[in-house]
């Protein structure tokens, strides 16, 4: 009983929230001629926020739901923008965060609507972040919200005990002061938790939808975003149509880096979205992908590395393709990839000077701009410092110690008693057989990288042992401390420089610290910066922690890989955006050619 | 001088070797095949391709003996290594090695070729990076590189590697390191045929010994045989050969020896089964029971040598087979391990290089085992003709 009169309540004063709105601001008119044809190189696996952790389900739900907060398009590094809520006003040194709901934001029609218009609220928001806390959802994102705010842990607790979730509980940390206004406390303060918040798993969901649904929830999204979901054929095809409540958003980002320019004289004021439909295939072959491209089938791809030097040279396309009035958006990933050695392996492992000397003799003999070249194509770029560009807190033109330097690393090896014994390998200083466990997975990449590991060995006369495992496998091997040496990678969950400094951090061994990294110099440093917003005091400790790492030759930050995103010469204003995953919301359509305006 | 009076008649080696040897096809496939034989013996013992992993050429370097295609000019795409004239962030830490590695440094400097910055390909390989280790000197260090001195103390005595400079072109073409592809299909010959031999072994001995077993006996020993050799059979070769190699998970020319010949025998098995219940109920293997002959003797001293032809075809019928089998082990990533090489293993690399034009690599690897496949096989088909001696 309860429940529907506050939900007549919430109709009743949306009713008239809305008159109002419509009247002040224009709405956009999508062109339901403009299709953008767009593809997935993997298959979704569906659309509800707490439930899919895939990258393009997410893409795809990045269109569908609203996050309170997004980024800007052109910023860079990127930053925080406004989306359904203002950006928050941060209280209690980063612990407390409040954000306004911004009045008139409808939801999609629904049929668990009955009809009536609804409302976007705070409490979608408390009840959307619950969702990601329900045991029985098995979420992968439980991590975020766990532990983190205030409340939360306790929740999960008792329901894991009753075997169910309570949705009607208050949960201390997520307070709705009115109805737009959303309080979120968190255990410990935490300066980049809004970027967590502007994530697409942190969507607004109705509950009357999810309530209506049940457990096909994820075929039925239904959310306050710019699209809407028209057709779905699992693994085949996407197509989104423009949500027609949609409030519209107006183009208006300020040029940056060189090129934007052009991008906000064909954009700026645009009310999106003003493209109609948007139809994503999924397109496993990277040939397929190109060929479909060239015959127009596709209005935008991203070009993978092994297709790269058809397509491009260096780093621009090549003339006979750019003669087809191709266009490329290219950027650095937010990733490094590192090899590691574990600080804490017995045999490779610690912080005597010989060991430290072995490890870093390693990093020394390793040429990483022959791994760009070779196994990447040239769509990498050689990175020695752990923050990528694009993040904050990234320094250009930081190097490291431990560049490659192959003469320095034999001598090193000879200098610390690593004596090349009769079989032409070398041996411990104390004489015992000396072989380095190298981890890959069994695939091309995999191969490839295990190839230049044992040029690299042989080079240095270290015998290498190949060990091939499943990517799960070597997870959970990595949680345990197992592996001695891998090739691991880390990509941006946000663009905030402690993303990535906390992979080394000792304490998040089992969690992210997938290394093993155990430097007690680095930890002391980290536990320093922590605490510390963003800024140059922050880069100080951060270049010293990125040297201790370097010291104890820990691991060696090897490079970014490039990100092509290839589009035809009628996409209008597209710039591949590293954090966004649906950049495409921003663009608009020239008509294509030879159709009638 | 008189003719004897009677001639020994021929045995059936010495017959089959004479129509074998009146076969100019099967000669010639003989020598091809023996051709292949003493080169996998000769890479096997380092006489040639030995220096098969060295880079002696840019990535991906055009056969010239083909001609230049224009796809190849591009090998050496360009690396962004604009390296700044200097560190802009030295930190505060302090390298532990510092001193070792200044010490080392000051060494190597003074060395010829010291001074280069690129370490990409060509020339020199850079030492003097005073500018990184410069920062130690600063006052406020925190952190201390736990090696520096020795550090030092190398560089001040090590010479600089000159690497030598590598061609832009080879007979054959080159792989995406720089190995010269011909060098590399010798060296692939190796793995390949002595798999496929060492395999055919493997699963002609296994079929061989189950099959007299099977046929001799009869009874439940050849019921429970058959039942085997069906399930055995029921399963899809390529499957079966996925599940074997997932249960060994350990990558090595012997793994895949062992995949192979124990899921191969299955066919000769059945042949040699067939062979010996005709043979065991036969005057001569009567007569050798009556004599007293064990049933190990009747088997493999009176039956087998009038069965061996079967197994002697099928060993080289198998041997075909697994040099194939090896070379789809490999392409699906479950052959050979990175630093060995094979037919298979090299089909697997040309995968991705083909979509580029890079097509020597793939050329290079099918024709020597097209070559080798349809010799073998051809002299297979002779061996069989031969053996057989109904067919006249």
């Amino acid at each position: 009983m309860k429940a529907t009169i506050k939900h007549l309540l919430v109709c009743a004063a949306i009713i008239t929230t809305t008159s109002t709105t419509a009247a002040i601001a224009a709405k956009p008119t999508p062109d339901m001629n403009k299709v953008f044809h767009y593809q997935f190189p993997v298959a979704e696996t569906g659309f509800d926020p707490a439930q899919a952790n895939d990258l393009y389900s997410n893409t795809v739900m990045e269109a569908l739901f609203e996050p309170m907060l997004t980024y800007d398009y052109l910023a860079r590094p990127s930053k925080l923008a406004p989306r359904t809520a203002d950006l928050p006003v941060m209280s209690e040194a980063g612990k407390v965060y409040t954000f306004k709901i911004r009045p008139g934001t409808l939801f999609t029609d629904d049929p668990a609507f009955k009809g009536k218009p609804r409302e976007l609220v705070a409490e979608d928001y408390i009840f959307s972040i619950k969702r990601l806390a329900d045991p029985k959802l098995h979420s992968q994102w439980r991590y975020l919200v766990e532990g983190k705010i205030l409340g939360i842990a306790e929740a999960i607790k008792t329901a894991t005990k009753s075997g169910k979730f309570d949705y009607n509980q208050k949960i201390a940390g997520l307070e709705a002061l009115d109805k737009y206004t959303l309080k979120v406390t968190l255990e410990a303060p935490d300066f980049n938790y809004p970027y967590i918040l502007a994530m697409p798993t942190f969507g607004a969901l109705a509950r009357e939808v999810v309530e209506h649904y049940g457990i096909d929830i994820p075929a039925h999204p239904v959310g306050t975003g710019p699209y809407r979901l028209d057709k779905w054929a699992r693994s085949s095809l996407i197509s989104l149509i423009a949500n027609p409540v949609y409030r519209g958003h107006v183009w208006s980002y300020t040029a940056q880096e060189k090129g934007d320019e052009e991008l906000v004289k064909a954009m700026q004021g645009k009310l999106l979205p003003t493209v109609g439909r948007i139809e994503i295939a999924i397109m496993e072959e990277d040939q397929a992908r190109l060929l479909a491209f060239q015959s127009g089938e596709l209005d935008m791809f991203q070009l993978e590395g092994p297709l790269a030097p058809k397509v491009m040279d260096g780093a621009v396309l090549k003339p006979e393709f750019a003669a087809t009035g191709a266009k490329l958006s290219r950027i650095i990933d937010p990733e490094i990839q590192y090899p590691y050695l574990s600080t804490r392996d017995p045999t490779i492992g610690g912080m005597s000077k010989e060991r430290i000397a072995l490890r870093r003799a390693i990093f020394l003999a390793y040429d990483d701009t022959e791994e760009i070249r070779i196994v990447h194509n040239s769509q990498a770029e050689a990175l020695d410092y752990p923050i990528p560009p694009g993040v904050v807190g990234y320094l250009p033109g930081y190097r490291s110690v431990n560049r490659t330097n192959l003469p320095l690393a034999k001598a090193l090896l000879d200098k610390f008693g690593y004596k090349v014994g009769a079989d032409g390998f070398r041996t411990t200083p104390q004489g015992k057989p000396l072989v380095i466990k190298y981890t890959s997975r069994p695939d091309s990449l995999g191969r490839q990288q295990e190839e230049m590991w044992q040029k690299t060995f042989n080079a240095i006369k270290i015998r290498m042992e190949s060990d091939k495992k499943k990517f799960p496998e070597i997870l959970k091997a990595e949680k345990a401390c197992q592996l001695q040496m891998r090739t691991n990678r880390w990509i941006a969950d946000f663009p905030d420089g402690d993303n990535f400094m906390q992979l080394f951090y000792s304490k998040n061994i089992g969690q992210s610290n997938n290394s093993c990294t155990d430097v007690p110099e680095y930890d002391a440093l980290y536990e320093k910066a922590m605490v510390m917003p963003a800024g140059p005091e922050r880069d100080k400790l951060y270049v010293d922690m990125a040297r201790v790492l370097e010291y104890y030759g820990a691991h060696r930050i090897s490079m970014a890989r490039a990100r092509n995103m290839v589009m035809q010469s009628h996409v209008m204003g597209y710039k591949k955006h590293p954090i966004l995953l649906a950049d495409w919301l921003y663009i608009d359509m020239e008509k294509p050619k030879g159709e009638k305006q | 001088m008189t003719a004897p009076q009677y001639q020994a008649s021929p045995g059936l080696w010495t017959l089959a070797w004479r129509r074998l040897i009146a076969d100019r096809l099967a000669m010639i496939s003989l020598v091809v095949v023996m051709a292949f034989f003493a080169l996998m013996v000769a890479s096997g013992t380092g006489l040639i391709a030995a220096k098969w992993a060295d880079e002696v050429a840019v990535g991906y370097a055009p056969p010239s003996l083909f001609g230049t295609p224009a796809t190849a000019v591009k090998n050496a795409t360009s690396v962004s290594t604009t390296e700044p004239a200097e560190n802009l962030y030295p930190g505060t830490v302090k390298d532990p090695l510092a001193d070792e590695i200044a010490e080392l440094k000051v060494q190597l400097g003074a060395q010829p070729g010291g001074g280069a910055k690129s370490s990409v390909g060509a020339g020199s390989t850079p030492l003097n990076d005073e500018i990184d280790y410069k920062d130690l000197d600063l006052g406020d260090l925190k952190v201390v590189d736990p090696i520096g001195a020795e550090l030092a103390e190398i560089l001040a005595t090590t010479t600089a590697a000159v690497e030598k400079p590598r061609v832009d072109s080879l007979p054959f073409g080159a792989d995406k390191w720089g190995h010269d592809v011909i060098l590399k299909v010798i060296k692939g010959s190796e793995t390949s045929i002595f798999v496929g031999l060492a395999a055919a072994l493997v699963a002609t001995i296994i079929g061989t010994i189950l099959g007299a077993v099977s046929g001799y006996y009869g009874g439940w020993i050849d019921d429970f045989l058959n039942w085997f050799y069906s399930i055995f059979t029921a399963i899809p070769y390529l499957l079966l050969i996925l599940a074997i190699a997932a249960v060994l998970n350990q990558k090595g020319v012997t793994t895949i020896v062992m995949i192979l010949g124990l899921t191969g025998w299955t066919g000769v098995y059945r042949l040699v089964r067939a062979e010996y219940i005709k043979h065991s109920t036969r005057e001569y293997v009567q007569a050798a029971d009556a004599i007293g002959a064990s049933n190990m003797r009747r088997m493999f001293i009176h039956i087998f040598p009038n069965v061996s032809h079967i197994s002697l075809v099928q060993l080289s019928v198998h041997t075909v087979g697994f040099i194939k089998s090896e070379v789809i082990l490999s392409f699906l990533g479950f052959g050979v391990p990175v630093d060995k090489v094979s037919w298979g293993s090299m089909l697997g690399e040309a995968q991705n290089e083909l979509i580029l034009g890079y097509w020597w690599q793939l050329a290079a690897a099918t024709i020597a085992m097209a070559i080798l496949v349809t010799a073998f096989s051809m002299f297979t088909d002779a061996l069989r003709d031969a053996l057989d001696p109904k067919i006249k």
